[in-house]
């Protein structure tokens, strides 16, 4: 269907009334570069927690751990790709452009990654916590979304990121269900990611949030804050944790929980690459880059030789097999 | 490095799909990556994978002529109303 949208009005109309926007589609260059910008921090979050869930392959404990933690980091990575993939899409910036601001610091990633994991309780509550929290965020997104192609793509993400929580809350279990140093120690890591869990989701939307007008997003920042909060507090609570939170509340009217005043410093330095662990992450994730260069050299040597990478994938591979 | 698109199929009764695009350096290649960013957990039993610049894509308005060919359909409520009158209407 060809359409064009001549002005903001006419363009914001369609997405009130529900219309999905796809990539060769006229649209306002705001939007164009709100919905990029959006993508491109999800497709640098999932590679940058691909990266520290990897930091965990080899001490991971026991063999079915392991397993699945190869596995989670290569769904993040791969979310990463189908991400960087739509994004380009949009025609803002190439796959390697992108990636390259990155690894040179240029562009952000999520608060979280911002942090180190210093015992395997943190990979734990990271699990459970922090993917409980881009999963509440992403299927907000998800239920709205104008923007087709992410709309599309982020399906797929949701449901492996479904696997990854479930996988947290076990490990999680695990430990509440273990010994007092184990539990300690999950304690601790609570006592350190629980606030940052709590800030991806960000500070209360503005009033004129062009992610909300735009339906890039369909919730408030705080709703998606309150949802999470409402539903782990309880649950940590019942296995004996206790929420680093001292001025957290039960509301006896609302039958809420409030946690209380927010320190929104440690997210602002975060964006500014300047949380605790940022310069190390970032400088792992460029030293990965820049070590697998000459992979990426070579497959470019391979390409203009002439088609023998073509001959190659002839024999067969390309089957489609009858339907 | 080209872009490829990616289709997959799932078991007998289901046409390919779209399911996103991927950059790879060979045909080879396009497919292994494919194989690990789509397929991972068994979404499809057949994979597809398209050079972006093999696509041929209409423009934006090609189909529109046919969205609107009312004769092309046929919603059955006339002939139920026909039947039913046939019914009734004494032999």
């Amino acid at each position: 269907m060809a359409r064009s949208w001549a002005t903001m009005e006419d363009f914001e109309a369609f997405l009130d009334d529900g219309g999905l926007v796809e990539a060769d589609d006229p649209m306002p260059d705001a939007y164009r570069q709100a919905v990029f910008a959006f993508i491109e921090m999800h497709a640098n979050s999932e590679l940058m927690g691909g990266l520290t869930e990897r930091d965990w392959i080899p001490k991971t404990p026991g063999l079915r751990h392991k397993m699945a933690v190869l596995a989670k980091t290569q769904d993040e990575i791969g979310h990463g790709h189908l991400l960087y993939m739509v994004a380009a899409d949009l025609g803002v910036k190439t796959r390697v452009e992108m990636l390259e601001d990155l690894f040179a610091g240029r562009s952000r990633f999520h608060n979280v990654f911002h942090y180190r994991a210093v015992t395997w309780g943190d990979q734990v509550a990271i699990a459970f916590l922090v993917d409980a929290a881009a999963l509440i965020s992403q299927q907000a997104v998800f239920k709205n979304c104008s923007y087709g192609p992410y709309k599309r793509i982020l399906r797929r993400i949701i449901a492996e990121e479904g696997f990854h929580m479930r996988l947290g809350e076990d490990r999680m279990l695990r430990i509440a269900e273990g010994t007092d140093r184990q539990r300690l120690m999950f304690q601790e890591s609570l006592n350190r990611w629980f606030w940052p869990a709590l800030q991806l989701f960000g500070p209360d939307s503005e009033s004129d949030d062009v992610l909300l007008r735009w339906h890039i997003k369909s919730e408030r920042n705080e709703v998606l804050r309150d949802r999470w909060v409402q539903r782990f507090v309880p649950m940590l609570q019942s296995y004996g944790f206790t929420i680093p939170a001292p001025d957290m509340r039960w509301d006896a009217v609302t039958h809420r929980w409030d946690v209380g005043p927010i320190d929104w410093e440690p997210l602002k330095r975060t964006l500014a690459q300047g949380g605790p662990d940022s310069s190390r992450r970032i400088r792992e994730a460029a030293g990965s880059w820049s070590r697998t260069a000459w992979v990426r050299a070579a497959l470019s040597a391979d390409l203009s030789d002439n088609g023998v990478a073509d001959n190659c994938a002839g024999n067969g591979s390309t089957s489609t097999g009858g339907s | 490095m080209r872009v490829y698109e990616v289709f997959v199929k799932k078991d007998g009764r289901n046409e390919f799909r779209h399911v996103g695009a991927l950059e790879a350096a060979t045909d080879e290649l396009a497919l292994v990556l494919a194989r690990e960013a789509y397929l991972r957990r068994a979404e499809g039993d057949r994979l597809w994978v398209v050079r972006r610049d093999h696509v041929v894509a209409a423009p934006g308005d090609f189909v529109d002529p046919n969205a609107d060919k009312p004769h092309r359909h046929h919603d059955g409520a006339a002939v139920a109303a026909r039947r039913m009158a046939a019914r009734q209407s004494p032999g």
